[in-house]
C-alpha cells in the first residue's frame, strides 16, 4: 500500500495515471495470486497431479510393479463390456435413489412437519437426532448397521419375532434372514444405511433453509386462498431451490462414490450383489493389482459424477439468476 | 364488499400486558378508514387480527355482520397489502397478481383477462413477465395493489404499504391508492404512523395511542376539535402548543390566565366548551395551533411578552419558536421537543407560524396574542377536551384481572 500512496501524490497527466492504475493493479493481483499458493499448490498435488496420473494409467496395462505397457482404449472396453464392472455401475445408479432422492424428499417432508408441528426445546431435539448420523463415522455406521440387520439382529427380533409368529401359525416359513446376505435385500439394505446417514443432512439443510423464507409469504398466501399443499408447493419449494440443489449434488456424489459403507457392511457381497464402483476400484487396484483397468473405472465414474452433477447446478443456477 | 366491526376486541400476547384494549369502531361498506398512532400502539397488531394472523383475546371482530373470530385467514375473503409487498419472488409479475384466482380455480384465459386489466389500471402492462427482483420499489408496490385488486374482496387491508418508497414516490402512490379506493369502492383499512397520510387518504381517521382507541373521526373534526391532548399534539404539523392556564370570572366574564397575559373568553366559546363553567377557578391545558397564534414585534401589555430563540424559514412559512413566561403541560410530544429548556416547567417555547415575509429575528422581542375562537381546553388530568360532543376520555378498559378470565375462557374454547 506504501507504493500506492506514492503514486496518488506525484503529479501526473491523465494517461500516466491510468497507467499507474494498472501497474498497480497487476501488483496487487500477483499479490494475490501469491496469497492463493499455498492452497493451489495443495490442490494440485493431492487432487490435480493423482486425477492427470489415473487418466494417464487408464491407457496402460500395470501391476503397479513392472512397467507399464499402453493399451490405448481397451481398458475403456472392458469397462463397458464387462458385465461385472457395468452393474457395479448400476447399482450406484440404484444407489442414487436411496444416498439422494429419498433423504431429499423425505427430508423436505421432515423439515416442513418439524416447521409445522414442533416447536421449541422439542424441535432442536428433533433436529440434533436427525443429524447425529452425520456426525458418526461412516465405519463405525457401517459396522452398526451390519449388526442391526444381521440375522440376529435388532430388526429381525424386535420386527420379525411377531411376524413369523403369525407366519407360523398360518403354516408357511419364517420371514427372518440376515438381510445382508440375502440377493434380494443386500443393495436396499445398504441403500437403507445411506437414507439413514443422510436424512440428518438434508433433513438440516432443508430446515434452515425453510427458516430464511419470510414468513408473510405464507402469509400472503393464505390470504390468497391458499392450502397448506399449495403452500407447500407454490412457497416452500421453489423458495429451496438452492438447499435442494445442495442436498442432490451432495448425496450424489456419496452415493456414486460409495466406499466406506459397502465395504464395512457387505464388502460387494453376496456375489457381487452390491458391487459398486468406489469398491471395484480398489479391490481392482490393490487386489487384483490390474491398476490400468481401475483407473478407467475411475475416470469413467468421474465423467459420470459431472454428468449428474452438471443438470442439477443448472436448474439451480437457473432459477435464482433470474 | 361489506363492513368491518370490532366489537370490544381486546389483545394480549403474553397475559400480563394488554396490546390492545376494549377497541371498538366500525368501518362502513367502500369507506377507507386510517389507523394512525405511534409506533406499538397496536395498530399492526389490530390489523393483522382482522386478517385472521393473530388470535383475538377478547371481543368479536365482524364482516358484513359475519363473526370471523375462529375463521381461517384463507376464508375471510380480504386481500392485504404488506409493508414488505411479500411478492412471491419466484412468480413473474402476472403470476404474482394472478395467484389468488389461480388457487380459487379460475379458468386460465379468464385469468388472464382479469391480471392484464388490472395491471392496465396500475400502469404495469410492460412489466408482466418481469420477476419482482427485477421491478423498482414502486412497481413492486403496484403489484402488491394489483394481488389485492384483482381478486375484488371483501376489504383491503393495509399495513404502512409506501413507508418503503422515497418521499416524492410516497406522496404519488398516496394519491394513487386514495383515487383507486375511490374507483374500486372496497372497504379499506390502512394502517400508518405518517399523520400526512391518515389527514389526506381517510375518509375517517382512527386515532391510537397505547392500545386504545383515542378518536374516531373525520379528518377534518379531528384537526379541528380533537377529542384529547394526545390526539391534539399528534395530529398537525407542526404539533399544537400546549400551555397551562388558569379560569376565573371577573366582571360576568370568563377570565383565562396565561402567564401574567390575561383574556375574556366570548360566549361562544363558552357555549361550545361547556367544561369550562365547571373548570372555574383551577388550572386546565389549552391548546393552540401554531397558525392561531399571533405574532407582534416590541412588547405590548395585552399579549404574551416573549423572546425569539430560533427562526426556521420554511419557504411559504417560517416557524418562530418563542421563550414565553407561562407553564407548560406535560404531553407525549412536548416531551420530545429537543428545544425546551430543561427544568424549567414556568417557561415554554411556543411555535408559531408566520407569513413567509415576517422579518422576524432569532432574539428579537414579540408579544403573542391567541384567537380564542381557535383555542382548545383540557382537563389537564384526564386530557379530555372541554368540549361539548367530544368523546370523553378512552372508555374503562379491562383490568389484568380480566385478563387472566379471559385467557382463560379462550384456552376453554380452543380446547372445546
Ligand atoms: N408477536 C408478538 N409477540 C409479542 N408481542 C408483540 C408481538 N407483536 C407485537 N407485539 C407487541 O405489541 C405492541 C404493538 O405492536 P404493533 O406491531 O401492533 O405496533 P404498531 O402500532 O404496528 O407499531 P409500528 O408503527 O412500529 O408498526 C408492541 O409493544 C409490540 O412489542
Ligand atoms: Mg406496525
Amino acid at each position: 500500500m506504501l507504493n500506492s500512496a506514492t503514486a496518488s501524490r506525484r503529479p501526473l497527466g491523465a494517461g500516466s495515471t491510468l497507467r499507474g492504475v494498472r501497474a498497480l493493479a497487476r501488483a496487487d493481483r500477483a499479490r494475490g495470486w501469491l496469497f492463493l499458493l499455498p492452497a493451489l499448490a495443495a490442490y494440485g498435488m493431492f487432487v490435480l497431479w493423482p486425477l492427470a496420473n489415473s487418466v494417464k494409467y487408464s491407457f496402460y496395462n500395470w501391476d503397479g510393479i513392472n512397467p507399464a505397457k499402453w493399451v490405448g482404449l481397451s481398458n475403456y472396453g472392458q469397462v463397458f463390456s464387462n458385465a461385472a464392472l457395468y452393474s457395479a455401475i448400476e447399482h450406484s445408479g440404484i444407489l442414487i435413489i436411496f444416498f439422494s432422492f429419498l433423504p431429499t424428499g423425505l427430508g423436505l417432508a421432515l423439515a416442513a412437519f418439524m416447521r409445522s408441528a414442533i416447536a421449541g426445546r422439542l424441535g432442536t431435539v428433533a433436529r440434533v437426532v436427525i443429524f447425529l448420523p452425520q456426525v458418526v463415522a461412516l465405519v463405525a455406521a457401517g459396522i452398526a448397521w451390519s449388526w442391526l440387520l444381521g440375522y440376529s439382529g435388532a430388526i429381525n427380533q424386535i420386527f420379525y419375532t411377531p411376524i413369523d409368529a403369525v407366519l407360523k401359525l398360518v403354516g408357511l416359513g419364517a420371514a427372518k434372514q440376515a438381510w445382508l446376505g440375502s440377493f434380494q435385500f443386500a443393495l436396499p439394505g445398504v441403500g437403507l444405511i445411506g437414507v439413514w446417514v443422510m436424512l440428518g443432512f438434508c433433513t438440516v439443510l432443508l430446515t434452515v433453509g425453510m427458516g430464511k423464507i419470510d414468513p408473510s409469504l405464507y402469509e400472503a398466501s393464505q390470504l390468497d386462498g391458499a392450502g397448506p399443499v399449495r403452500e407447500f408447493f407454490d412457497i416452500t419449494l421453489p423458495s429451496l431451490r438452492q438447499e435442494i440443489g445442495v442436498c442432490l449434488t451432495v448425496t450424489m456424489i456419496a452415493a456414486l462414490s460409495a466406499f466406506d459403507i459397502v465395504y464395512i457392511s457387505t464388502q460387494g457381497g453376496p456375489a457381487n450383489q452390491t458391487m459398486v464402483p468406489g469398491l471395484e476400484i480398489y479391490l481392482l487396484a490393490f487386489t487384483n493389482r490390474e491398476v490400468g483397468l481401475a483407473s478407467a473405472l475411475a475416470i469413467v465414474l468421474v465423467a459420470l459424477v459431472v454428468v449428474c452433477i452438471v443438470p442439477i447446478q443448472w436448474y439451480v443456477n437457473r432459477g435464482t439468476q433470474s | 364488499m361489506a363492513s368491518l366491526e370490532f366489537d370490544a376486541v381486546s389483545k394480549s400476547y403474553d397475559q400480563q400486558h394488554w396490546t390492545l384494549r376494549d377497541l371498538s369502531f366500525t368501518v362502513s361498506d367502500g369507506e377507507f378508514l386510517v389507523l394512525v398512532g405511534p409506533s406499538g400502539c397496536g395498530k399492526t397488531t389490530a390489523l393483522r387480527m382482522l386478517a385472521g394472523f393473530e388470535d383475538i383475546s377478547q371481543g368479536e371482530i365482524r364482516i358484513g355482520g359475519v363473526r370471523i373470530n375462529e375463521t381461517p385467514p384463507r376464508e375471510r375473503d380480504i386481500a392485504m397489502v404488506f409493508q414488505n409487498y411479500a411478492l412471491y419472488p419466484h412468480m413473474t409479475v402476472a403470476d404474482n397478481i394472478g395467484y389468488g384466482l389461480k388457487v380459487r380455480g379460475m379458468a386460465k384465459a379468464e385469468r388472464r383477462a382479469r391480471v392484464v386489466k388490472t395491471a392496465e389500471m396500475l400502469g404495469l402492462s410492460a412489466e408482466l413477465d418481469r420477476k419482482p427482483s427485477q421491478l423498482s420499489g414502486g412497481q413492486r408496490q403496484r403489484v402488491a395493489m394489483g394481488r389485492a385488486i384483482v381478486r375484488e374482496p371483501q376489504a383491503f387491508l393495509m399495513d404502512e404499504p409506501l413507508s418503503n418508497l422515497d418521499a416524492r414516490l410516497r406522496v404519488r402512490m398516496r394519491t394513487e391508492i386514495a383515487r383507486l379506493q375511490r374507483d374500486l369502492n372496497v372497504t379499506t383499512v390502512y394502517v400508518t404512523h405518517d399523520q400526512v397520510e391518515a389527514m389526506t387518504m381517510a375518509d375517517r381517521v382512527a386515532v391510537m395511542n397505547g392500545g386504545l382507541l383515542q378518536q374516531l373521526d373525520t379528518p377534518q373534526r379531528i384537526y379541528a376539535h380533537p377529542a384529547n391532548l394526545f390526539v391534539a399534539t399528534f395530529i398537525g404539523s407542526p404539533a399544537m402548543n400546549i400551555l397551562k392556564a388558569d379560569l376565573s370570572k371577573r366582571d360576568d366574564q370568563v377570565w383565562c390566565k396565561v402567564g401574567d397575559y390575561s383574556f375574556p373568553l366570548p360566549a361562544s366559546t363558552l357555549n361550545a366548551n361547556p367544561g369550562i363553567r365547571a373548570a372555574l377557578g383551577t388550572t386546565i391545558a389549552i391548546g393552540v395551533r401554531p397558525n392561531a397564534v399571533t405574532v407582534t414585534g416590541g412588547q405590548y401589555p395585552n399579549g404574551l411578552p416573549g423572546e425569539v430563540r430560533i427562526a426556521e424559514g420554511l419557504g411559504s412559512e417560517v416557524l418562530a419558536h418563542i421563550e414565553v413566561a407561562a407553564s407548560r403541560v406535560e404531553t407525549e410530544a412536548a416531551s420530545e421537543a429537543p428545544d425546551l429548556p430543561l427544568g424549567h416547567t414556568d417557561t415554554s417555547i411556543i411555535v408559531a407560524s408566520l407569513k413567509e415575509e415576517s422579518l422576524i429575528a432569532r432574539g428579537e422581542r414579540v408579544t403573542l396574542t391567541f384567537d380564542s375562537e381557535h383555542i382548545h381546553f383540557f382537563d389537564p388530568q384526564t386530557g379530555a377536551s372541554l368540549r361539548s360532543g367530544a368523546a370523553t376520555a378512552p372508555s374503562s378498559a379491562p383490568t389484568l384481572a380480566d385478563l387472566s378470565t379471559a385467557v382463560q375462557a379462550a384456552g376453554a374454547e380452543r380446547v372445546v
